[in-house]
This record gives C-alpha cells, sequence and structure tokens, in this order.
C-alpha cells in the first residue's frame, strides 16, 4: 500500500469514518505494522496539538449585536410594522403638544416636519452604521483615547463617558452628519446591543424639548443640556434606553457642576 | 419576511454564530474581515431561507458554515487577499512527501507555537478541512457539503493538510536542533 493510502487510513480510522468490520480490520493491522502505527501516533499528537493551540474561537459580542441588528433590518418592515405605526402617531401627538406650548401654533407644522426630518436621520445613520466597517472610526473602551481622536475633526469637544460599571460599555466613536452639520456619533454596548449617541453644541430656538420615539423597532431618545443636543438610538428596550440616558445626563450634570 | 420567519431564522441559524465566525477567522486569517464575511453571510443565509428544508438548529449548521465558506472564497477573489498565491491545484498541492519521520510524533513547545504559522500557510482548500474536522468535528460528507466536493476528495485534503502540519512541524523542530 502506497504511503499516502497508509496516510488516508489512519485518518479515516481515527476520524470514525472507517465501517465497523473495516475499523476492525485496521485495528488489528496497526498492531502488525510498524509503518502504520507510527503514523498513528503522530496523527494522534498532532490532532491533540492542534485541538490545544488552534481554539474553536467564540464570536465577538460586537459581532453578536452586529448581526443581529442586520438581520432586523434586512428581514424588512412588515417585522416591525405592526408595533411601529400606533407608537409613531403617539409620540407625533406628543411632539405636536410639547411644540405647540413653547413656540406657539404657527410654527407647528414646520417644527413637526423638522424633528421628524431629524429622527429619520437619526435613524438612518444608526442604521448605516450597523453596517460592515460603518460603526467605529475609533474603536477604543477608554473616554480618554475616544475624546481625544475628535480632536480637529469637530468644532467642539464631546463629553464622552463609560458607563462599563453599569453594563453599557463604550466601545468607539466616529465623525456623523446630522440636520445640515458634522456632529460626534459615541457608540455604546448592553449586552447584544449597541447604542449610538449623537452630540453637539445646542442651539436655541425650539425643539430643545426631551421626547421620545419609536420608528421602525427602534427607540429613539432626545434631550438638550445648555451645552448639547443630545440624541440616542438603539433597539435596546425603551426602559433600559431611558436608563442609558438617564445615566449620560447625570454624568453631564455632574461635569458641568 | 413574515415575523415568525425571521423568529424561525435566528432560532437555527444564530445559534452557530461561534461555528461562523471560527470558519471566517480561520479563512480571511484576519479579524474584521471574519466579522464582515459573517456578517455578509447571514445576510445571504437569510434571503436563501425559503430553500431551507431542516427543522432544527442542529439542521442549520452545515447549512451556514457552506455559506460563510463561499462568501469567504468570494471575498478572497474580491479583495485578492491572497495575491501571490498559486489557485488551488488538488494535483500540484497533493503531492507526497516519502516518509513520515518518528519523532515527528514528539511535538516540542515550539513546534506547537509554529502550528498556527504552519495552518494559516496552507491554501485555504486545506484549512478548512482542518478547522471543519479538527475544531468543529465535522464528518466527512458534513465537510463535503459545506465544501461542495465528494466525500473521498473531503478524505484526501483533510489526510493531506494533515501531512502538511505534521512536516511543517517536524521541520521546525528538526531545524532547531540544528541550531548551534
Amino acid at each position: 500500500m502506497s504511503h499516502s493510502k497508509l496516510e488516508l487510513q489512519v485518518d479515516a480510522y481515527l476520524d470514525g469514518e472507517l465501517a465497523s468490520r473495516d475499523a476492525r480490520d485496521f485495528k488489528a493491522h496497526l498492531k502488525e505494522c510498524p509503518d502504520c502505527a507510527r503514523l498513528h501516533d503522530a496523527r494522534v499528537a498532532l490532532g491533540a496539538a492542534i485541538r490545544a493551540e488552534v481554539p474553536a474561537l467564540r464570536a465577538p459580542d460586537e459581532l453578536r449585536t452586529r448581526v443581529r441588528a442586520a438581520l432586523r433590518s434586512a428581514a424588512g418592515p412588515s417585522v416591525t410594522r405592526h408595533t411601529t405605526a400606533p407608537l409613531g402617531r403617539r409620540w407625533l401627538a406628543l411632539a405636536a403638544s410639547v411644540v405647540l406650548v413653547a413656540v406657539g401654533s404657527w410654527r407647528l407644522a414646520s417644527n413637526r416636519a423638522a424633528g421628524e426630518a431629524l429622527s429619520e436621520q437619526v435613524l438612518t445613520s444608526h442604521v448605516r452604521s450597523l453596517m460592515p466597517g460603518h460603526l467605529t472610526d475609533v474603536v477604543s473602551s477608554d473616554q480618554h483615547t475616544v475624546k481625544p481622536w475628535f480632536n480637529g475633526k469637530l468644532d467642539f469637544s464631546p463629553a464622552v463617558y463609560d458607563f462599563a460599571g453599569r453594563g453599557y460599555p463604550l466601545i468607539g466613536g466616529r465623525l456623523d452628519y446630522l440636520g445640515g452639520r458634522p456632529v460626534a456619533a459615541l457608540v455604546y454596548g448592553r449586552r447584544q446591543h449597541l447604542i449610538n449617541v449623537f452630540l453637539w453644541p445646542a442651539t436655541q430656538g425650539p425643539g430643545r424639548e426631551p421626547g421620545e420615539t419609536m420608528r421602525q423597532g427602534y427607540h429613539l431618545l432626545h434631550w438638550t443640556t445648555p451645552e448639547y443636543t443630545y440624541w440616542v438610538v438603539s433597539d435596546l428596550g425603551m426602559a433600559e434606553l431611558r436608563e442609558f440616558a438617564q445615566l449620560v445626563r447625570g454624568a453631564d450634570s455632574a461635569a458641568t457642576r | 419576511m413574515e415575523p415568525n420567519e425571521l423568529g424561525r431564522f435566528e432560532a437555527i441559524v444564530l445559534p452557530h454564530l461561534d461555528a461562523a465566525y471560527t470558519l471566517a477567522r480561520y479563512l480571511t486569517r484576519h479579524e474584521h474581515d471574519a466579522q464582515d464575511v459573517v456578517q455578509d453571510a447571514y445576510l445571504r443565509a437569510l434571503k436563501y431561507f425559503d430553500g431551507f428544508r431542516g427543522a432544527e438548529a442542529a439542521d442549520g449548521r452545515a447549512w451556514l458554515l457552506a455559506i460563510v465558506r463561499n462568501t469567504a472564497f468570494t471575498w478572497r477573489r474580491r479583495y485578492r487577499q491572497e495575491a501571490g498565491a498559486a489557485e488551488f491545484d488538488e494535483q500540484l498541492h497533493s503531492e507526497t512527501v516519502a516518509d513520515v519521520h518518528p519523532e515527528a510524533a514528539l511535538l516540542g513547545a515550539s513546534a506547537r507555537e509554529s502550528l498556527h504559522q504552519a495552518l494559516d500557510q496552507l491554501p485555504p482548500e486545506f484549512r478548512e478541512v482542518i478547522v471543519l474536522r479538527e475544531l468543529q468535528g465535522l464528518s466527512y460528507k458534513e465537510i463535503g457539503d459545506v465544501t461542495g466536493v465528494p466525500v473521498g476528495t473531503v478524505m484526501s485534503r483533510l489526510s493531506r493538510a494533515r501531512g502538511r502540519l505534521q512536516r511543517a512541524l517536524y521541520a521546525e523542530q528538526e531545524g532547531r536542533r540544528h541550531e548551534p
């Protein structure tokens, strides 16, 4: 039997791919044939070395999150349509009432349209960020790496916090473009979920009131501090996203105190 | 897609994310490429899920790995990551070497370190059978389903791939022994 045939036999035997009778015969042959016995021992050692040194891997959490989000997004609007429509209308009603009190009825229509356009942009940006290679320009769980990365890229220095201790680790940041201006996008994780935080310097005028909405299965929160306008978006549940927003607001007010 | 259908897809195909990532990681040899390949493969899998006949999570593994594998090979062609590497040639890459030295069975620590390197240097067609068999425990039949070749070819590729790894390890050991 040629050498390569021997190797095939030894491998198939060790892999349990020989029929039971062939396996019995080959086992008997191993006792009589030093060449095959040597090959057999070498293969056993190789197998042990591969198992010890070349591990099967665990997918990173980031990938798990990305894949889930991409699937939801690709599965299309029919998956989320049933739940989004009523909530969307409810938010519109809320936004409308807030705007009404704040700026007067004559600006109602245009502000509502502007708010909706912005939340649409925020959502689009979030979904785009979940596509391969779009999530982060700077990958770091260290706020002291992420914050300086924005230097020279924006006309403001965004507040960057890490809430890893609270279960919302910082993943990184990137530049994005919203409402006609470059903005900071910070990425945080929560188990399998990703949270995008968009912020830019607050401007005077309407639309400063906090709000929350749901679009296409994603939750969006926004609020304005004296310094920044914040938008937060994720497929995370609204309760947890509110908790996260509260952490950001708490850290903000602690920083400016 | 119906909501139930996405749920079914997630139940059958998502449990194999680790296996998908492992295969993609060893095939692309690059962390980010592996992640992109896996995501791309999952989106393709979702698209073709209509044609999938299995009902349980266990059924989804070989099916998904076949898609991951094909996605990785497409990427490799598209981005020419293996520029300079010869196209795979079953005959050429299957040349055998005369004998296995008895001491090849004795793998020292230094030889183990070079195992990764030896695996990286295998043609992807050999690397994938090693990953599928040694790391994921697929049967020859399943490996044939994933790679789209007959069981006989799986057998010979696996045996040749192991032979190459073994010789690479042995050569590394031998080289060290002759160092002053």
